[in-house]
């Protein structure tokens, strides 16, 4: 039995996973609980900016000084996650020369260095900048991946002992004397990795301290608990473009607004994004303008995008929040710092602290900032480490880019696998033979898809959010029963069928938003591939009656051997 | 500054685009580099490209089409110097262009990719690259070879010589050098003093390229005899390679030099009312899409759109059908292969559907497989034995035919018609020409 104090954190987004990983490290007993998987809420949702705090020299500096100071902090810990792409903000000459020079002295106050490019220079750089531009100013943002990012937060807590379970809905806080002791939580397949169609239970987590890092769901833990916490959930759609029109990320130097900005992320592009607040977090409506305004207001930056094919679309929360009584009328103007609400001095119900607001950029700080106040409130007294120690993949990383070519694979493909595992590269991608390449658009191979399996379960979107299985453009169209496969035969057809629906209509979602030009080609091709080969517009399986797969030739060859099989075709001749 | 002015089709899909859209190659004109990641756009994976691909049918490590293509431009980030070594498995038969049912730009991405593959990785020493740059520029050792045709002829045909070339070079000693001409067409053509009929017009400008000039002149003197008879003025410009084999092997700066060459002697002819005529399939393949695909040279635009294949030229332009109607030749049977270059420009059915009505003549076609040999790759020592097996559905089918001479336009597919089969081959312009001459 543990004798250190414990922890119960309630969301595996960016900032959950981060005070899981700190408390962790601090010998603290933590346990995290995720309602779906990782990723599953905000973070899962956003455009992967790693923030130079350039967007937020002019209005916001406080942020932007957070931004600069943590972006150089996750290259040095998360270097497998981020992508140093630099950043421009693009002038376009109807835009004020007054608010450029603004967002130059502003980001020099803020300690972010910047270079002014002539257009010529800004478009040697892009070249599919718009031909008319005036100038740009060079700042460091980067790409970061949100997923990996979490997952290995997770891997890092585990590895310090905390206990981590998705797929596990808190249905109630347990409050007693007036105090907050635990919470209630539904396993939708018993504890551990999430099985597909295993029976649901419900278990009492008691802990000495709980924290709600549920961004934008904070309201509704909060109501569980009896406490008004009052997050404004804003909507962003991003829109996935199939290919990297830019390798910088771009964007529009003017005061806010919609649709201001281009993010390479790994094969894609993701442009973004409209600021509108809505009532429930999980039901808003997803309109086509919102896509459509993303185009078309960004196609001024990058003419080529206008043409370009998009992969799909989707919509995120931004958890902000700000005190009562500021009464801020547009969501844009509502500050993007972090609140620590101590339920004990605000509410006077101690034992649970909710952190709302903030940026995925700065989830470390604010981790540390919760963990330092968690530490207090249990009496421990301990560093915060996470500033310095590499997350699990990212160490030595440098090194091993040299060594890519000795994985047996292709070029591309062994770059995507190694820039994606890191330092676990040389672990994950020598463990299984023969290693094929299983989604091609992803270039993630075998070996990739059952490491990740390890954690995920049945949960093909797990394997997804991991790997990036099945985010290409044929949206997988070519893998996603491919990745099922891999399930086989640990796991039964009845479970495997189940995973894979669930990924398949996953995918669907985000894809509807973008069926016109070639993705609707590729969408009617998916569904045609899926419909005639896997009965999926009648499934038979589906009906309840079952399968006889015995009844069906499984293709093995009597001898065992298929090549002396095939030689022994060529031999007989004619038939 | 007057960036990005490319050409503006040089689009991956003419004529399906408007003048807004992207401009894949060649943003800036001053810079070799090329972006093709957007061309992957028009990918949506249905592999038809792998299973027409000939070499990704016999060759189980060659990934195909689609990799080398789409997926690998997707997946690179400009920085990237890294394409996949497979490129050089490619035999570059182009058939993957026609395969697509979504106008992706197969050829040009490989053929970009295979460029910068040789540019950036391969070592300028290896054996590997300085055989391929020989075969590549088969026209300038074509040109030593004729000074002297019968000792060349006599030291490549020894089997000690070939023995030295596969062991030394990599050139396999399977096959037999072709001989070099006693007399080269231009040679002949200086002899005879150029055109003999003059005309306003109707006027055509030669591409004979290397092969009928060094090793067949016969087929340029045909071609030459039988426009001239329906009343063509032919000039012959000063030339050099069309370029395929270079592309073949990225050797894309020795293609971009000839192509500049033959681009100062072809374009300026082209307002004076001169199409452009090749006899040789992947000669006017090259002009016609590879020259504005990859090259952003003064003069290209033009010449892609007025070239032509000899025989396509005539059908488009006189009564054939009519001429051949009222003439015969002696009784001859013929299996005749259409070359992929062929197949992709639309011409794979035209000597058949010429001759099948001349009286003596029996033509049939052997089907629609590969050749095998795709100019320079089944020569390579390597490759020799994946040639023969892409091939052996068409040495099947040849020796199934009822003709024991086999026709096609074009010469290494020729080369390998002979090596499988024995059989003589025959141009179709010789047989035009025994018709109407």
């Amino acid at each position: 039995m543990s004798t250190s104090p414990s922890v119960l954190v309630i969301g595996g987004g960016s900032t959950g996973t981060g005070i899981a990983r700190d408390l962790a490290m601090r010998g603290l007993d933590v346990t995290l609980v995720e309602k779906g998987n990782l990723t599953h809420g905000t973070t899962g949702r956003m455009h992967g900016l790693l923030h130079s705090g350039g967007r937020y020299a002019v209005s916001d500096q406080a942020s932007a000084k957070e931004c600069i100071v943590e972006n150089r902090v996750l290259r040095r810990i998360a270097g497998h996650c981020v992508e140093m792409t630099g950043g421009l903000f693009v002038q376009r000459p109807e835009d004020s020369d007054e608010y450029f020079e603004k967002k130059l002295e502003g980001c020099r106050e803020c300690g972010i260095p910047v270079e002014v490019l002539s257009a010529e220079e800004a478009r040697e750089q892009e070249p599919y900048l718009a031909k008319d531009i005036k100038r740009a100013i060079r700042v460091p943002d980067g790409a970061i991946d949100p997923f990996r990012l979490c997952v290995a937060n997770a891997a890092s807590a585990v590895e310090h002992g905390a206990r981590i379970e998705t797929h596990s809905e808190v249905t109630d806080v347990l409050v007693e004397d007036g105090e907050v002791v635990g919470v209630e939580v539904t396993h939708k397949s018993g504890t551990g990795p999430y099985v597909h169609g295993n029976p649901g239970e419900v278990e009492e987590i008691r802990a000495d301290y709980v924290v709600n890092a549920t961004g934008a769901w904070a309201g509704q833990i909060g109501d569980l608990a009896g406490v008004d916490v009052e997050v404004r959930p804003s909507k962003g759609v991003m829109t996935i473009m199939n290919t990297r029109q830019v390798d910088t990320v771009v964007n529009r130097c003017r005061p806010k607004g919609d649709a201001d900005i281009i993010v390479p992320h790994e094969t894609t592009c993701i442009l973004g994004t409209t600021d509108e607040e809505v009532e429930d977090p999980e039901d808003y409506p997803e309109e086509g303008w919102e896509v459509d305004l993303m185009i078309d207001t960004l196609s001024e930056l990058v003419p080529m995008l206008k043409d370009a094919r998009t992969i799909r679309s989707f919509w995120g929360v931004r958890p902000l929040y700000e005190p009562p009584g500021t009464g801020t009328e547009d969501p844009t103007d509502i500050t993007r710092e972090f609140f620590l609400l101590d339920h004990a001095d605000r509410d006077d119900l101690p034992g649970m602290t909710s952190i709302v607001g903030g940026k995925l950029t700065t989830y470390r700080m604010m981790a540390e900032k919760i963990s330092d106040h968690v530490c207090e409130k249990v009496g421990v007294d301990a560093e915060c480490r996470t500033a310095d120690v590499p997350l699990p993949g990212s160490e030595d990383f440098s090194v091993l880019r040299d060594y890519m070519d000795d994985f047996g694979l292709r070029s591309p493909i062994g770059r995507r696998s190694v820039q994606r595992l890191g330092s676990r590269a040389d672990d994950v991608l020598t463990s299984v033979d023969p290693n094929p390449v299983v989604c091609e658009c992803e270039a993630v191979t075998r070996a990739e898809i059952q490491d990740s399996l390890d954690t995920a379960g049945t949960d093909l979107n797990s394997v997804r959010i991991q790997t990036r299985a099945s985010m290409g453009n044929c949206q997988g169209a070519i893998c996603c029963h491919r990745m099922a496969t891999e399930l086989a035969p640990e796991y039964d057809e009845d479970v495997v069928r189940a995973s894979l629906d669930d990924l398949y209509q996953e995918r669907w979602k985000g894809e509807r938003h973008g069926m016109w030009g070639e993705q609707l080609s590729q969408a009617a091709l998916k569904h045609m591939l899926h419909a005639t080969t896997m009965n999926r517009d009648s499934d038979p399986a589906a009906t309840e009656s079952g399968v006889d797969f015995a009844a069906f030739d499984d293709g093995a060859v009597a001898d065992g051997d298929r090549d002396a099989h095939a030689v022994s075709e060529v031999n007989d001749g004619d038939y | 500054m007057s960036d990005a002015e490319t050409p503006p089709d040089t689009t991956p899909t003419p004529g399906e685009q408007g003048e807004d859209d992207f401009e894949p190659v060649e943003v800036f004109p001053e810079s070799t580099e090329m972006d093709l990641r957007p061309g992957a756009d028009n990918c949506y994976k249905c592999t038809s490209c792998d299973v027409s691909c000939p070499v990704a049918e016999v060759d189980d490590e060659f990934p195909g089409p689609k990799f080398q293509g789409p997926e690998q431009w997707r997946l690179k980030r400009k920085e990237d110097a890294s394409v996949d070594d497979s490129i050089m498995s490619c035999s570059n038969c182009m058939r993957c262009d026609d395969a697509c049912p979504s106008g992706v730009p197969l050829s040009q991405m490989h053929n970009t990719a295979r460029g910068e593959y040789v540019d950036e990785e391969m070592d300028k020493l290896s054996r590997e690259y300085i055989r391929n740059r020989i075969l590549a520029n088969y026209g300038t050792l074509a040109e030593l070879g004729s000074m002297f045709p019968r000792l060349t002829n006599a030291i490549m045909g020894n089997s000690l010589v070939q023995q030295i070339n596969e062991k030394v070079l990599g050139i396999t000693a399977e096959r037999e050098f072709p001989d070099f001409a006693t007399q080269t067409f231009r040679e002949w053509w200086n002899e005879r003093g150029g055109p003999q009929v003059r005309s306003e017009d109707k006027r055509v400008a030669y591409f004979h390229g290397c092969y009928s000039n060094y090793n067949t002149p016969e087929v340029g003197k045909a071609m030459v005899r039988v426009f001239e008879e329906f009343g063509y003025e032919v000039v012959v410009p000063k030339q050099r390679c069309s370029g395929t084999p270079m592309f073949a092997n990225g050797m894309l700066d020795d293609a971009k030099r000839a192509a500049g060459i033959n681009a100062e002697n072809f374009a300026g002819l082209i307002p004076e009312g001169y199409d452009i005529i090749a006899s040789c399939t992947s000669c006017s393949m090259s002009l016609r899409q590879e020259y504005p695909e990859l090259f952003d040279i003064d003069g290209l635009e033009d010449i892609s759109e007025h070239t032509y294949e000899a025989m396509e030229y005539l059908r488009i332009h006189e009564d054939l059908d009519s001429a051949l109607a009222d003439t015969s030749v002696s009784e001859q049977s013929f299996a005749y292969h259409a070359p992929c270059h062929a197949r992709n420009q639309g011409l794979d059915r035209q000597a058949v559907e010429l001759f099948r009505d001349l009286d003596g003549v029996t033509i049939e076609d052997v089907g629609d497989s590969c050749s095998g040999i795709s100019g320079t790759y089944g020569w390579k020592e390597e490759k020799y034995d994946k040639s023969m097996q892409i091939g052996a559905d068409m040495f099947d089918h040849m020796e199934h035919a009822d003709g024991n001479v086999g026709m096609t336009e074009c010469p290494t597919c020729s080369m390998q018609m002979e090596h499988g089969t024995g059989y003589d081959i025959k141009h179709p312009l010789q047989l035009l020409e025994e018709a109407l001459v």
